[in-house]
């Protein structure tokens, strides 16, 4: 019934299949949406923050999905500043992830603050020591350069290149893709860096406060590290994920395993760094805040248990990323992409939640903190848009390009 | 955003805090509210989600009976001279540190509510309106003409009682001064202790209590080491509590403290 | 230009670009963060006038001298008088928000009040067959009528005693207790043994105790760690319900005699028995402040020769000579027949102790009891009470507040009314006067005169901080200072010894048995405190930790591991009295085997003093 809006050369199932397949990402997302619109009609009572516990899933949910879509503006520094050639079959599909996933966590900090209306205060009164006010400036440009980088994707639709101003202009912003991509690597580098930033300066939580290199503190550093390294990871899982639920071959191995190289190289050097910063965090920085590092780990669950496994989850996945032999069988190379993904998740956990569930005064107690269903509800909207977008996209867009030279025999799938 | 310099002293307020005299009466924590017009609790609220700018703890020594001893300890915000972590963090300058008094003040006009501030305080003296205020019928007649109200959603903390300092000065106006005349501006705390624990003054006046208290090696602050230069000292004839501004004193107990 | 339709756009754009080069734009923008600042529903604070008005707090007996800070006439912040005699500048946390007590939500403000009045008038009647106009009435002499007052010693007082005493058989009924004839003088003391008496912990005058502290040791011996135990110089962890057994052995220790069997029922050594009792003579002078469940302690502080020195007799200030004649005489509640009282008037319009239900209800006939409460609160004998009337309360009344039980010096202080009280409460003392007939609407004038008249002492205002010789005021101007704020104290403190009386308690304690393995230990509250509170008071006991709330019970780990009960999880606490619902809060500073409830009406009803008790989880 829409074939004329399919792109030519591949084939997508019925309508009614399609539809099937939205219908419980719809529900999700309307539930997510009712769970969002109770936290802004009643209010931020609706969660299970506290003054202790000032930030929750959300935020540590945003970060994550910050983190994982890195590979948007990683890949597009790859393929047009670099000039890995191979990344095109892959780099629309970042790009909408990367949209998904910055949209994602602007919409649910929209949630998240007390007075969304006054949203528009960091612009007009930024303040020029703190890391959230970068964090709110850049975030905010790189998600318009992300919608500028999504708009070429929807106007080469079949129908939509019909008309012609449409196709002049998707001509013409095509020709400063390289802008585009230069303007948004060095947008991330600064947002992610000062995602991490936003922890490392707190001197008044040792354990997430770090030393300084220049005027950032490591953490700034490190996050960029980690974010640009398990981008290309979380591209690697989702295509071999896309391919898996539309039965249909998408990319060429090679590009999934050269993404898979450069995650593992990108891993190394983060794995290098973060070990010195860990060494030098509980040997320096933390003795002289009066602190003990054993404070750290003294409560449960808690336990030392979490810094070993925020490493293991890099560590491990570094190994078999680097190891061609592993790297070249799917099955390692999806689940080495898994755990990376799952690292970064833990780092992110880390630095948001632990750090606050930590006492800083003698007399504090360790504190406890599980998300609400309506916390819960509006990240899983999030998941739902975003799978509901890719999949519209998937459907009548070119997100990978390489699908139509694959693309042999295609069966009844989306 | 730093203010502007204003002509006049430039006092550095803070104050001394005796925790031997302390009996966690709560006098002063309710003199706060009445002052600032926090509203009661919401039905929901918690000690975790209450508003209290000013918030009394009881603390041990870690043992058990005959040999624990407990004091009371009054929190309110440390005002932090060097380093002011919420004053850095705030994304909107909505966090101002007064340099003729030395204050750290929060506009919560002016506040997202983002809570960046309430994670980068130690002290946690900083409360976020987690519901609509409400006063039970006829009660918003007793709100201090003085002090805004807020609504939900903004952060708000101890500035110890900016408003009173306001009237002061207007009284010294009016008296051709132009300084604050001394023992004219007391926050609501100090005011209503009636053990007299709480003591405030100008830390660059040397006979104020507070700037005493700085001199006095039974006072001590909390947590020093991080470099936040608190501007409360707390004093104690007893060894064990002045370590309880040391961050690695032994850990609080399984068990919640009270407070 | 000519007129086309591009030229008129490109004047409109020429135009919006050049607005953006001058401040408007710009200015508007910031101006518009006012909207996002006033929402509706954030309530404006009232504008007008400020003034300080004077009062004295009628919260408790302390009476605390009051300093309000009004805006257009309505008390927005209250603080105490510095400098004064007895209250020292002090106010304690109740008094601090007293100007809100009007608005506590749930106050009563109507009343049943015909009917009330017909009740009180019929039952006088009922017990004056001589009186004219009372048709074939039967007088059953058992079924009497009373007035139980649970704030005895003030003006109305006299009023509930002069309107008994107009009804044939008429009962004026207190708590009774060792000082209801006795004053402490703190400030002669050097050693304080208090059983069980919250001595930091609002008791007597806060200010006065706080300012006198460092002159005396205070041992305190109690079960539970309570705020006066945390801080006192000593605490005898003793066993629930072993402050008699303490005191007998204490009593017995100052004769030399042997305290073996004490120690083991306290829980104590026999040298720590010892030791105060030692602490006792050698540091004195003395006083020994008996808790609820252990009065007999009283009688120690004869035998340390604190009577005279550190517990002295109480005086009131003058009365009217026309009073004292004809007037009930002061009944202690205990002192009763059961069954033996038909209607019963409650004042709980001014707080005191709360008396158990039960302990009252065994003194009205079996069927059919007329109770009537006054009271602004629905919590406590209103849900016990046929007819409840609603009262005024702090600082909407015009009343006295009798002297403190810190206070050796005789003292008349009103609180006066700083806003209107609403439409439908009445004064209680006026109102059963009234229905028997008799006229005290001026009854607070008139003691003030027989006070001036008497001409003694000296009078305190606080508007001026001056203190004048009561000779030295004129009547007129006497009556109008107490009503602006001031305070009348006598002269000289007293030096008799207070009137010889034997105390006992309220007995033994029932044993502990299989099915209620716990015992209820109470505490003071701040929002389930059997006064009246600010909403404010959540502050203090449910947004932190620094006082057991409404329905909140704390229990050891192992006790509520033992009982099956979680940190915040819902439970019902049974006695063999009845049963409530309570919340359980786990604080590993109970002792073990103890349940520390937070003191409302309806918990004290089902445990008075201390009760044996289980809690199930739900």
């Amino acid at each position: 019934m829409d074939k004329r809006f399919i792109p030519a050369g591949i084939s997508r199932c019925s309508v009614g299949k399609f539809l099937l397949w939205l219908a419980p990402w719809a529900a999700m997302l309307a539930f997510g949406l009712y769970s969002a619109g109770l936290c802004l009609v009643k209010g931020l009572n609706q969660t299970h923050m506290n003054n202790r516990f000032a930030f929750g899933l959300w935020i540590f949910l945003d970060l994550t999905v910050i983190a994982l879509g890195a590979g948007a503006f990683f890949t597009g520094f790859l393929l047009y500043i670099l000039k890995l050639k191979e990344l095109r079959a892959v780099i629309n599909s970042a790009v909408v992830i990367g949209l998904m996933c910055y949209g994602g966590a602007m919409a649910v900090l929209g949630v998240d603050v007390g007075q969304p209306l006054r949203a528009w205060f960091t612009f007009w009164y930024p303040n020029v020591h703190s890391m959230l006010t970068e964090v709110t400036f850049c975030i905010s440009c790189y998600l318009t350069v992300l919608l500028i980088e999504y708009v070429p994707i929807v106007l080469k639709n079949r129908k939509l290149r019909q008309i012609p101003s449409f196709l002049v202009f998707e001509h013409e912003l095509h020709k400063l893709v390289y802008v585009f991509a230069g303007v948004g690597t060095f947008l991330s580098f600064f947002h992610q860096g000062s995602l991490g930033g936003l922890y490392g300066v707190l001197r008044g939580r040792p354990f997430a406060f770090r030393e300084e290199l220049g005027i950032w503190p490591t953490t700034f550093f490190l996050f960029i590290l980690s974010a640009a390294a398990v981008g290309p990871s979380f591209i690697v899982l989702t295509t071999w994920l896309v391919e898996k639920i539309s039965r249909k071959r998408l990319v060429k191995p090679a590009v999934l395993q050269s993404l898979g190289r450069i995650s593992g190289m990108l891993l190394a050097a983060y794995l290098l760094l973060k070990l010195v910063d860990t060494l030098v965090w509980l040997n320096r920085t933390t003795p002289r805040s009066g602190f003990l590092p054993a404070q750290y780990y003294a409560w449960e669950p808690f336990g030392l248990w979490i810094l070993f496994a925020e490493l293991a989850f890099f560590l491990l996945p570094m190994v078999i990323l680097l190891w061609p032999k592993l790297r070249a069988r799917t099955g390692w190379l999806i689940s080495a992409a898994g755990m990376a993904c799952c690292g970064v998740a833990v780092n992110r956990f880390v630095l948001t939640i632990q750090t606050l569930a930590l006492p800083t005064l003698s007399f504090d107690r360790f504190l406890q903190y599980l998300p609400s269903w309506q916390e819960t509800g509006t990240f899983l909207a999030v998941l739902a848009a975003g799978v509901l977008v890719y999949s519209f996209s998937f459907r009548y867009f070119v997100v990978f390009p390489e699908e139509r030279e694959l693309g042999a025999a295609p069966s009844a799938a989306p | 955003m730093i203010s502007e310099k204003k002509p006049g002293k430039i006092c550095r307020y803070g104050m001394a805090i005796d925790i031997d005299k302390c009996t966690g009466c709560g006098a002063c924590m309710i003199a706060c509210a009445v002052e600032n017009n926090v509203p009661p609790g919401n039905p929901g609220a918690t000690d975790l989600t209450g508003i209290t700018w000013l918030r009394v703890f009881k603390v041990d020594n870690g043992e058990e009976y005959p040999r624990k001893e407990s004091v009371y300890f009054p929190m309110m915000c440390q005002q932090c001279g060097m380093e002011t972590p919420c004053y850095l963090v705030c994304p909107q300058q909505a966090v101002d540190v007064d340099p003729a008094t030395g204050i750290v003040f929060q506009m919560p006009e002016r506040c997202l509510g983002c809570r960046y501030c309430m994670a980068a305080c130690p002290y946690h003296s900083r409360y976020f309106n987690w519901w609509d205020p409400k006063w039970p019928a006829g009660m918003e007649k007793t709100l201090n003409p003085d002090v805004a109200p807020r609504m939900r959603g903004v952060v708000e903390k101890c500035n110890y009682c900016h408003g009173r300092w306001h009237a002061a000065r207007q009284r010294a106006a009016e008296a051709g001064l132009k300084d604050i005349i001394p023992g004219d501006y007391v926050p609501a705390c100090v005011e209503a202790c009636p053990a007299g624990a709480i003591q405030f003054g100008d830390l660059n006046d040397p006979a104020s209590a507070p700037a005493k208290a700085a001199g006095d090696p039974e006072s001590f602050r909390l947590l020093v080491s991080l470099g936040t230069e608190p501007k409360v000292y707390y004093h104690s004839k007893k060894e064990w509590a002045r370590r309880i501004g040391d961050p690695s004193r032994a850990p609080a107990p399984k068990e919640p403290s009270r407070g | 230009m000519p007129d086309t339709r591009r030229n008129v756009l490109k004047f409109i754009g020429g135009a919006a670009a050049g607005a953006m080069f001058t401040p408007a734009p710009w200015r508007l923008i910031t101006d518009t963060a006012l909207w996002s600042e006033n929402w509706p529903g954030v309530p404006r604070p009232l504008r007008g006038e400020i003034s300080a008005r004077y009062t004295n707090c009628s919260i408790c007996p302390a009476g605390c001298a009051v300093r309000a800070r009004c805006v257009g006439g309505q008390p927005v912040s209250l603080a105490g008088v510095a400098g004064h005699p007895l209250s020292r500048g002090g106010l304690c946390a109740f008094g601090v928000a007293g100007h809100q007590l009007p608005y506590c939500p749930g106050r009563l403000t109507e009343g049943l009040v015909e009917a009330a009045a017909g009740a009180i008038a019929r039952a006088a009647a009922n017990c004056n067959p001589d009186a004219a106009g009372t048709p074939a009435a039967v007088c059953y002499p058992a079924e009497r009528v009373a007035v139980l007052d649970l704030r005895p010693g003030r003006t109305a007082s006299w009023t509930y005693r002069r309107a008994m005493g107009a009804v044939k058989g008429g009962l004026y009924l207190t708590a009774g207790g060792p000082f209801s004839g006795a004053a402490v003088d703190l400030a002669k003391a050097r050693t304080v043994l208090s059983l069980g008496a919250p001595v930091l912990d609002g008791w007597g005058t806060p200010g006065n105790v706080l300012a006198e502290r460092a002159h005396f040791r205070l041992i305190q011996a109690e079960a539970i760690e309570s705020r006066t135990a945390s801080l006192a110089d000593q605490w005898l962890r003793i066993r629930p319900g072993s402050a008699p057994a303490l005191a007998s052995g204490i009593a017995g220790a100052l004769k030399k005699a042997p305290v073996a069997d004490m120690a083991e029922a306290t829980g104590l050594t026999e040298q720590q028995i010892n030791d105060v009792a030692a602490e006792l003579t050698q540091h004195g002078p003395a006083l020994v402040l008996p808790g609820d469940d252990c009065l007999e302690a009283w009688a120690i502080n004869e035998q340390v020769g604190g009577f005279g020195v550190t517990v002295v007799a109480r005086t009131e200030p003058p009365v009217p000579e026309a009073w004292t004649k004809g007037c009930a005489p002061v009944t202690p509640l205990a002192s009763v027949a059961d069954g033996s009282i038909r209607t019963l008037i409650i004042d709980e319009s001014a707080s005191g102790d709360y008396i158990p239900w039960g302990g009252i209800r065994r003194k009205l006939v079996a069927d059919n009891p007329v109770v009537i409460a006054f009271t602004s609160s629905p919590a406590g004998y209103a849900r016990h009470s046929l007819f409840v009337l609603p009262t005024a309360v702090y600082p909407e009344t015009l009343e006295d507040i009798p002297g403190a039980i810190d206070s050796p010096r005789a003292a008349f202080r009103m609180a006066v009314p700083l806003v209107a009280a609403p439409a439908g409460v009445v004064n209680s003392s006026e109102f059963v006067a009234k229905a028997v007939g008799l006229d005290a609407a001026t009854a607070l004038r008139e003691r003030a005169d027989a006070i001036r008249k008497a001409a003694r002492g000296v009078l305190i205002t606080y508007a001026d901080g001056r203190s004048r010789p009561t000779a030295q005021v004129a009547p007129d101007d006497f009556w109008k200072a107490l009503n602006e704020g001031a305070c009348w104290i006598d002269t000289e403190a007293q030096r008799a010894a207070p009137p010889a009386a034997d105390w006992t308690g309220p007995g033994a304690r029932p044993a502990a048995s299989p099915r209620l393995p716990l015992v209820a230990v109470l505490t003071e509250s701040a929002t389930a405190a059997t006064a009246p509170a600010s909403p404010l008071m959540t502050k203090l006991d449910r947004e932190s930790n620094l006082r057991l709330g409404l329905r909140r019970a704390a229990l050891h780990p192992e006790t509520a591991r033992s009982c099956g009960a979680r940190d915040g999880g819902r439970a019902e606490l049974e006695t063999s009295l009845g049963k409530c619902r309570i919340e359980v809060v786990v604080d590993a500073s109970v002792p073990r085997g103890i349940l520390q409830v937070a003191a409302s009406p309806d918990v004290i009803d089902i445990c008075g003093a201390g009760a044996r008790c289980r809690v199930l989880p739900l």
